[in-house]
């Protein structure tokens, strides 16, 4: 039965892990480690989840234990936050080069301290990790549930994050719709590994591995073959989120990228997380003083949607894009990325750069408002400068 | 929307109170959002929470700065905090203040209802936490929530004993909880410094405060040894308290073996 609950983000986060009736949860329990696993080790205790739950002795080895279980055949989930997820960088190649769909919850907090901002997650960016981004407590679940059939999907088969803003979500209470169990169960069915490494089982596995790794064969192909799933997944996202939809009743735009209010505009913003969610606040009061910009909410960071940038910056004079990291000596990474995507169109939008939230400074209304006023100044044809602004 | 700020100190519970008020008014078919502002955790240390009711999904995700509420769960706190800070004219302050609100040092175009939240606790609880008593009177106070849901979430949270005695102080401060009075005629408090976390000055974080009987002391140096903030010292082999370092804590007076230290209530 369908019920509601005032909780937590991380509490979300563990439901949508028991939803999915995950059968290994590997953890480093403590700092920077988030009651996310507490939750989970409560529910293995009480016997109301069949998993099996390794308390290990760094995120290091959370992540390889997850890769081990999910090379086995199990259905694997790991957490993590901020420097945790540094720690797991290395491993994390290696869960992605040997395709093994585990899903791994990020609770974005700063490299430089403990608020949050998207650095933790951008420095895995190139680990071939699919990402996506959510902004209220009721995304977590669902994108979480919505992770594992992504990540298992076989024209997919790469690991998948889905995050939340520490603090602002993880430690926030709001009330949260718990999908039914035997929903979820048909929506989400057991995990069956084509290629489990087990005993009897393994020589196609090993076939298969030996492909990944490129063993005998063109060195690079592991990489485009990697590259190929991750185009692939676009599809499979939003087919994922189509059908979660018709289960559950919610869905989050089209899987990679949700317009709110886009709607005959002459400029939008983009931005991702919680900061999306404060926008909608903005949006709507800019659009009832008849401004006209809408938001682009950027749910998958990985795969990037660049052809859904294309079209939308073909609707548009000017774009104002958030960007809760940097990547120093460079720039915002979604305003760099989302530039590129627009580099083919015979009429380009303007795009301007803003950082903000950054070791979680406060995004207020406000501020957005202010972002949206500059960019319809940039749609209207000014010359606003600095082009990428400190908010 | 409305908004609520809670002012509190560490281990006062105002993380807790705004979870529970949320539960609460969700049972009340209104859409909540409950934001406790972590820092470095310290205990006794100035603390805040926010609340945000709504009749639909909250999108907002920075925090409370015009409160249409503000509750206070420590009585010295208004002193070195400005409570009343963004307060939105007209709005309503429920405070812990043992004494008529006249004296709270409470000024501006507000409304404030007292209530003496740590004797409450303490008789119902015995410790002096006291967000459950404070949401008794925030009930009533503010007539945005019923006693019935609060007593349901509170038992869903502490089923058994705890919640009963949790629901005794509940109770206690809703009936006591003094009607909202203007308090525009009233000269706020001036400006002072605003209390650090870190500050050195701890002497308002008390509830307690110890007391040594230097005949009993026989200079072990345990309280020395545990105290979290170094305010005992060794003079001529008694031990000896620096009460502006100080908070209250109690844990001097756990360890004492040979009970030299008693803890007595400070009087506001």
């Amino acid at each position: 039965m369908r019920r509601w609950e005032v909780m937590v983000g991380n509490k979300a986060i563990a439901y949508a892990a028991k939803l999915a009736r995950v059968q290994f949860i590997s953890a480093y329990p403590i700092t920077p480690q988030t009651s996310v696993v507490e939750y989970l080790a409560e529910m293995v205790a009480s016997g109301e989840l069949d998993a099996e739950f390794v308390n290990v002795e760094g995120e290091l080895t959370a992540q390889t234990a997850a890769l081990g279980a999910s090379a086995a055949g199990a259905r694997a989930f790991t957490a993590t936050s901020g420097p945790g997820l540094l720690y797991m960088h290395h491993p994390m190649h290696m869960t992605s080069g040997g395709r093994f769909p585990v899903v791994m919850a990020v609770i974005h907090r700063s490299v430089k301290g403990m608020q949050p901002d998207h650095s933790d997650m951008m420095a895995q960016r190139d680990t071939g990790w699919i990402m996506l981004e959510c902004e209220n407590s009721q995304e977590l679940l669902d994108t979480g549930i919505m992770a594992f059939k992504i990540a298992e999907d076989e024209r997919v088969r790469l690991p998948t994050i889905f995050a939340g803003d520490g603090y602002i979500l993880s430690y926030t209470a709001e009330p949260v719709e718990i999908p039914a169990q035997e929903d979820v169960d048909a929506f989400l069915p057991p995990y069956r590994s084509k290629y489990p490494l087990l005993p009897g089982l393994a020589d196609e596995a090993r076939r298969v591995q030996m492909e990944q790794w490129g063993i005998g064969q063109d060195p690079q192909l592991r990489w485009r073959r990697q590259q190929e799933a991750m185009e692939a997944a676009k599809m499979v996202i939003r087919e994922v989120n189509e059908e979660f939809y018709k289960w559950f009743g919610r869905r989050y735009g089209n899987g990679l990228v949700e317009e709110y209010r886009c709607e005959d505009v002459e400029a939008f913003i983009v931005a991702m997380g919680t900061i999306a969610s404060t926008a909608r606040t903005a949006i709507d009061r800019l659009q009832a003083r008849g401004k006209k910009i809408g938001l682009v909410k950027l749910k998958s960071f990985r795969p990037f949607p660049s052809e859904e940038f294309k079209r939308l910056g073909a609707m548009v004079k000017a774009i104002g894009v958030i960007d809760r990291n940097i990547s120093l000596g460079s720039g915002g990474i979604t305003f760099q990325e989302i530039r590129s995507s627009l580099y083919d169109l015979d009429e380009r939008p303007r795009v301007l750069g803003f950082h903000a939230g950054l070791c979680g400074k406060e995004v207020r209304v406000g501020d957005i408002e202010m972002i949206c006023e500059k960019t319809l100044r940039a749609a209207e044809g000014e010359e606003v400068t600095p082009l990428v602004d400190w908010v | 929307m409305i908004e609520v700020r809670f002012h509190g100190r560490g281990g006062q519970g105002a993380v807790t109170a705004v979870r529970i008020l949320a539960s609460a008014l969700y049972l009340e078919g209104k859409y909540t959002q409950a934001i406790p502002m972590y820092g470095t955790e310290r205990r006794g240390a100035p603390v805040v929470a926010f609340l945000r009711i709504g009749e639909s999904r909250i999108n907002e995700r920075d925090l409370v700065h015009n409160p249409d509420i503000v509750v206070v769960l420590d009585p010295l706190l208004s002193r070195t905090v400005p409570v009343t800070d963004g307060l939105k004219e007209g709005g309503l302050i429920v405070m812990n203040f043992p004494k008529p609100g006249n004296e709270a040092g409470i000024g501006g175009r507000f409304r404030l209802a007292t209530v003496d939240a740590t004797g409450i606790a303490l008789e119902a609880l015995g410790r002096p936490i006291t967000n459950t008593a404070m949401l008794g009177a925030f009930a009533k106070a503010s007539g945005l929530v019923s006693l019935e849901s609060l007593e349901k979430t509170l038992l869903e949270q502490w089923p058994g004993r705890l919640g009963e005695m949790n629901l005794r102080a509940l109770r206690t401060a809703y009936e006591r909880v003094t009607p909202p009075v203007d308090v525009s005629g009233i000269q706020a408090l001036g400006k002072r410094p605003q209390e650090e976390i870190f500050s050195r000055d701890v002497s308002s974080w008390r509830i307690f405060k110890p007391q040594l009987d230097e005949g009993r002391c026989v200079g072990c140096r345990r309280c020395y040894i545990y105290c979290p903030e170094v305010a005992i010292s060794m003079t001529q082999g008694k031990a000896r308290v620096d009460y502006s370092s100080c908070k209250g804590c109690g844990i001097c007076g756990e360890e004492c073996p040979t009970g030299a230290i008693s803890m007595i209530q400070e009087v506001l």
